[in-house]
Parts: structure tokens; C-alpha cells; sequence
């Protein structure tokens, strides 16, 4: 163990490997802080620029991206209160009141602290649960492999988006893109209607920049000038006081470590990600406050609660990748899809494998979060310019980008079709609220599933089995009783609305 | 007074309700398209021939997937058709989706203008194309003056030279040159 951990230290500390990981972080900043850019599209646009680099080198650059790009939301969400990204939504409850009276420096510095002790405890947390839980998995067969796949959408479906059924959906219409193109066991070709663009299959990657990348930017000059943001509410003299911020994070221990641990436990979780623990973490600090009115007027419980919630989702989300092969949410899909592309098979042999990547990521993330911590402290006053670019360069820059990025991934023009088409697609659900995340989640678990599936069915033709061996029944049942609780409380939420309704007809 | 107020809150139900229904109608008819392209999905799935050695064969998961959301669908469906009746307040649907078209006209031409170019891209090859293409999107967001022009023509110069220039020499990732260059 200590010789795969020094191994990935020395690709980490390589000279070239913390410039690129320096370059990337600035990156996540800067794409975090433009509104409307998330961290995930920061990350697709970093992908194609990895595929030259050792794959610990490209997951290092893209984990310091990651980590830069949670905190980067939180300058327009203190500033402007916009949220730059969408883990960054109740960042703006606190910060951007405490910026508005007169502290911007004090809630940009709050902010960026607890965003790297967030990430400090999560990684701790990565570092302790992965191994152990790997060891467990490996013991797994593919009939609990496929039943944690059923669990792991289903999750999915129930915790993203407005609507379960919609959800469960959008996952299945990913399993079922998943299905076209060569069978993952036979290389048999299906659904390909004998079209030469189709008959590769279609590739994970361009699912995933169609998907949210084309979408988001056709979102983005929708109803163009609603949200036009200028710069003239940002002061020109902000006062950071970064070392007496530091200790006032510190002087909130519970705070801090409870909001990092609610991250690490939604990030695990599949599918739900920064935008979920930001949220929860702020409910709870405001539920267990001793001074909860306080809350939304610029509070600095607030602001360290948010930012620890949404930067610990990174470590969490890295558990059930490194030790399961399930990302637990788009970022770690794209990830997991980077060490494919270098041709590493991520699932729970990857911590055995591969030790010394396993361990050089838990360090990168590490690195990646000092280096975010430095390029905040030293250069924040810049990062806060990003935010007057205007859109008419910003959409169509980025787009070109994904354009590359999607034909780097293979040099195949077909692909860029494909891109195009997939784009469109995405617009459309996007459009019509359905939840994207389930659908790239469908895409990447569908040729797992499917192995798994067919496996269990080959060695014994029984379906019954799933239901008899008792994990491959618990994850089964677990699947079950999250979609029963989130029918539940969709009625329940029914039913107060009804009587919401019923009462003010009353009057 | 009263009356007046009951009366615009009245009608601010009204276009609320009207709204919630014309929403529920889109996704119903997303329901119907995804519900029966899956339907034909399964049963082209099913076509697939089994092999000896894995009784499953290549077709039974994207049957099964296919099944799956054809059901799934169709539940969707059903409830969308109840909420639709439910409200009972679904008109003015040609003038909504004008409107919702009217907001997204920009969207769609920039879509318009990435099939353009994605189809261009290996014939004028990856500068001249990207040139174009981000010189006319940059005006369509920005609108036409003197000094968008004068920006989008320097910003498209760095994106479309810069960027291919960079994947290559630094990156070894070579863009397409197009046909008209290639040779």
C-alpha cells in the first residue's frame, strides 16, 4: 500500500503534472464563476485535453478543475447573487447579503476556507472508505452487481429533477441508448439500421457533451437580456482578510465537520450531487443554529455551511467510483469515462489493479484543494472580472470546444453528428423538465448492467435468484422502497397542496 | 373593489391552470413518441437471433430496456392525460407554442448554425469553418454594429487560428483540414 501511495505521489508532484493541475484549477474558477456554466461542463471542455496525458495526470488535472469549479461558483453567487453554478444555490442566502452589507471580502474568503476544509475531510473520508468497501465489492457476483445498478437508478430518478416518472425515464432512455450499436459480450451489432454512424455504437462522451453541453448553451441565449448581469456591483476595493477568516471558519468545528460529512454522504449517493448537499447542509446549520433567524441575512454560518457542503460532495462522490465502478454523479461519470479512454476498467478491482492511481487521485484531490486554496487568496480580485464577459463570446467559444472535445475522443467526423443530434434531443428534455443526469447515468451503467445481467443469466437461467441471494434481495428491496418514499411524499406534497387550495377557496 | 380583485385573481388561476395543462400536453406528446419508438424498438430487439451458448442473446436486455419504457410511458401517459382533464383548461395552444418558439428563436438559429457548420467542417476544414461559424454566432447574439463586428472578427481570429493551432502543436490533436486544404 505504501508503495502504490508513493508511486501516485511522484506522478502527482511531477513538475508538469502541477502546472497542468495549476492551469486546471484556475480553469474550474474561472468557468464556475461565469452564471450558467456548471462544473460539469468545465470538466467535459478539460476531457479533451487529457486524452494526450498519463491517465493520472489527466484524472489529476481534471480533479483540480472539479474542486476549482465548486468553488468558483460561489463568486457570483456572494457578488451578484447569482449562483454561478447550481451547487452554489444557497451559497447566495448568506453571502450574498453579507457582500451586500458591506463584507464582499469577508464572504468570498469564508467561502473559499470552507470549500478546502470541505474537500480536506471528504478526501480524509475517501481515503478510509474506499478500500475497505472495494474489498467487499469485489466479492460481489453479477447478480448483485445488476441489482446495485437497479438501486443506483432508481436513486437517481428519485432524488434529480421535479419528477420521479420522468426520472426513471430519462434513465431508461440512457440504458436503452446504451443498447445500440455492438453488444458488450458478442460485439454483435444492434438497432444500428446498417448506418455507418450508428454502427460504432454511441460513444459515452458525446451522449454526455450533447446531453448537457449543447443544451445548456441553447438554454443560455434563451429570452436573451433576463439574465444580463453587469459588473457594477462589484466594489472596486474588497478587503479579504484571509488569515482572521481562516481562524472564524475554524472557531465553527460542528458547522464545518457536519456540513462536510452531509456532502461526503450525498455525494456517495448516485446521482445526487453538489447542488443537493449545498442545500441540505444549509437547512441543517439553520435548523440546529442556536440563532436560526439570523439565517439569510448574512450570516457566517450560512456561507461555510453551503460552500463545506457542496466541496465535500467531490471526495464523496469518488467512494462508489473508485470502490464500486458507480459514479455517483455526471461529474465522476465523465471521470470514470476519462480512465476508460486511457483504457483502465474502473469498478472495484481498480484500488487493486491500479493501486497506484487509486492513491495518486486520493493525493490529487488533496493538492488540487491547497492549489485552489492559494489561486483564490492570491488572485480572487482577477476572477471577479469573468464575470463581465458577455454571452456573445462565451456561448459560441465553448461550443467549439465541445465540438472538439467530441472529435478528439476518436477523430470520426460521423461523431460530430451525432453531437448535433444529441444536442437537440437534450434541448428537448431539458426543455420539458426531464432530469438530464439520470439519462448519462443510463448511458455509462447500461453495458455494466447488461455484462452483469447476462452473466447471472448464463451460468443459471433462474430470474429467481436475484430475489434469493440475500444482498442481491436487500439492494432489490432498497431500489423498491425509494421509489415507494418518493411516491409517498409527492402525494403527500399532493395532498397539502390540495388542502392549500381548498382552504383559500374556503375563504 | 373586492370584486375586482376576486375577478383578476380569478383570472390568474385561470392562465395558470391553462398554463400547467399546455405543459402537461408537450410532455404527454413526448410520452406517446418515446412510448411507441420503444415499443418498435422491443420488438426489432427481439428479431435478434439467440446463440446456443447464451440463451439470452444480443437482443433480450434492449428488449427488456425497451419494454421497461414503453410501460413506463405509458404510465406517464395516463397520468398526464388525467391532470390535462383535471385542470380542463387546455387551449390557446397554437399561440403558446409561437410564443415558446418566439423565445428560443435565437436557440434554434444558433442550433441552425452549428448543423451548418458540423456539416462544412470537413470540407472547409476546422479554421475557415470555425471562423465563419463564430463570427455569425457572435452576431446574432450581440446584434449588428460597428464594434461587435470589429470584436466578433478579432475574437473569431483567436478562437478559430488559435484554438486549431494550440490542439496541434501543443495537444497532437489535429482538426480536420478540409478537402479545400488538404493535399
Amino acid at each position: 500500500m505504501l508503495d502504490a501511495f508513493l508511486a501516485g505521489a511522484h506522478q502527482v508532484f511531477a513538475f508538469d503534472t502541477l502546472i497542468y493541475m495549476l492551469i486546471g484549477s484556475v480553469a474550474g474558477i474561472v468557468a464556475a464563476a461565469i452564471p450558467g456554466f456548471t462544473v460539469t461542463m468545465a470538466i467535459i471542455l478539460t476531457l479533451p485535453l487529457t486524452f494526450t496525458m498519463d491517465p493520472l495526470q489527466g484524472v489529476s488535472v481534471m480533479l483540480s478543475v472539479y474542486v476549482g469549479g465548486y468553488t468558483g461558483g460561489l463568486i457570483s453567487a456572494a457578488l451578484l447573487g447569482i449562483p454561478g453554478t447550481p451547487s452554489s444555490v444557497a451559497t447566495t442566502f448568506d453571502a450574498f447579503p453579507m457582500a451586500r452589507g458591506g463584507e464582499p471580502g469577508r464572504a468570498l474568503s469564508l467561502g473559499v476556507w470552507s470549500s478546502f476544509f470541505g474537500t480536506v475531510i471528504s478526501t480524509i473520508i475517501l481515503i478510509v472508505a474506499a478500500p475497505p468497501l472495494a474489498l467487499i465489492a469485489v466479492k460481489l457476483g453479477p447478480w448483485e452487481y445488476f441489482s446495485l445498478i437497479v438501486f443506483a437508478l432508481t436513486i437517481v430518478a428519485s432524488l434529480v429533477g421535479n419528477s420521479l416518472m420522468r426520472g426513471l425515464i430519462a434513465g431508461v432512455i440512457g440504458l436503452g441508448l446504451a443498447t445500440v450499436g455492438p453488444d458488450p459480450m458478442m460485439g454483435r451489432p444492434r438497432l444500428t439500421f446498417d448506418s455507418d454512424i450508428l454502427m460504432p455504437g454511441l460513444p459515452f462522451l458525446i451522449v454526455l457533451i450533447g446531453i448537457f453541453a449543447i443544451s445548456q448553451l441553447m438554454s443560455e441565449v434563451e429570452d436573451d437580456g433576463k439574465t444580463g448581469t453587469k459588473g457594477a456591483l462589484i466594489p472596486d476595493v474588497i478587503e479579504f482578510k484571509t488569515w482572521a477568516v481562516m481562524r472564524e471558519v475554524l472557531m465553527h468545528p460542528v458547522n464545518l465537520v457536519r456540513s462536510s460529512l452531509i456532502g461526503v454522504f450525498i455525494g456517495a449517493l448516485p446521482g445526487a450531487g453538489g447542488s443537493i448537499a449545498n442545500l441540505l447542509a444549509y437547512d441543517q446549520a439553520k435548523r440546529s443554529s442556536k440563532n436560526p433567524e439570523e439565517f439569510g441575512k448574512g450570516t457566517p454560518d450560512g456561507v461555510i455551511a453551503s460552500e463545506a457542503g457542496n466541496s465535500a460532495t467531490a471526495g464523496g462522490g469518488l467512494i462508489p467510483m473508485i470502490a464500486l465502478g458507480i459514479p455517483g454523479s455526471a461529474v465522476d461519470a465523465i471521470l470514470m469515462a476519462a480512465l476508460m479512454v486511457h483504457g483502465i476498467s474502473v469498478g472495484p478491482r481498480l484500488i487493486m489493479d491500479n493501486a497506484d492511481l487509486a492513491y495518486g487521485m486520493f493525493i490529487a484531490m488533496i493538492v488540487a484543494s491547497l492549489m485552489m486554496l492559494v489561486v483564490c487568496v492570491l488572485s480572487m480580485r482577477l476572477f471577479l472580472r469573468v464575470t463581465d464577459i458577455p454571452k456573445q463570446f462565451i456561448v459560441p467559444t465553448v461550443m467549439i470546444c465541445c465540438v472538439i472535445g467530441a472529435f478528439a475522443l476518436n477523430n470520426r467526423v460521423t461523431d460530430l453528428y451525432l453531437l448535433g443530434a444529441i444536442g437537440l434531443v437534450g434541448y428537448g428534455l431539458k426543455s420539458l423538465d426531464y432530469p438530464l443526469a439520470p439519462l448519462v447515468l443510463g448511458v455509462i451503467l447500461g453495458p455494466i448492467a447488461e455484462t452483469n445481467l447476462r452473466r447471472a443469466l448464463m451460468s443459471d437461467g433462474d430470474w429467481t435468484v436475484f430475489f434469493t441471494r440475500p444482498i442481491s434481495a436487500v439492494l432489490l428491496a432498497a431500489a423498491l422502497l425509494s421509489v415507494i418514499f418518493s411516491v409517498r411524499s409527492v402525494l403527500k406534497m399532493r395532498r397539502k397542496d390540495r388542502a392549500a387550495t381548498d382552504e383559500q377557496d374556503g375563504d | 373593489m373586492t370584486n375586482g380583485t376576486e375577478k383578476s385573481a380569478a383570472a390568474g388561476a385561470d392562465a395558470s391552470a391553462a398554463r400547467r395543462a399546455r405543459t402537461e400536453f408537450a410532455r404527454l406528446i413526448s410520452y406517446i413518441v418515446f412510448g411507441l419508438g420503444s415499443v418498435y424498438l422491443s420488438v426489432r430487439a427481439g428479431a435478434l437471433p439467440t446463440s446456443r451458448w447464451e440463451p439470452l442473446g444480443a437482443g433480450s436486455f434492449p428488449k427488456l430496456v425497451f419494454a421497461v419504457l414503453a410501460v413506463l410511458c405509458l404510465i406517464a401517459a395516463i397520468r398526464a392525460v388525467i391532470d390535462i382533464r383535471k385542470t380542463g383548461h387546455l387551449y390557446g395552444l397554437s399561440g403558446a407554442l409561437r410564443r415558446w418558439i418566439r423565445a428560443r428563436q435565437v436557440a434554434f438559429a444558433l442550433f441552425g448554425l452549428l448543423v451548418v457548420y458540423l456539416a462544412a467542417l470537413p470540407y472547409a476544414g476546422f479554421s475557415l469553418a470555425t471562423f465563419v461559424f463564430l463570427m455569425i454566432a457572435q452576431l446574432m447574439i450581440a446584434g449588428i454594429s460597428k464594434k461587435t463586428i470589429i470584436q466578433s472578427v478579432i475574437a473569431a481570429l483567436i478562437f478559430s487560428v488559435g484554438l486549431n493551432l494550440l490542439f496541434a502543436e501543443v495537444f497532437n490533436v489535429f482538426l480536420p483540414r478540409g478537402v479545400l486544404f488538404a493535399g
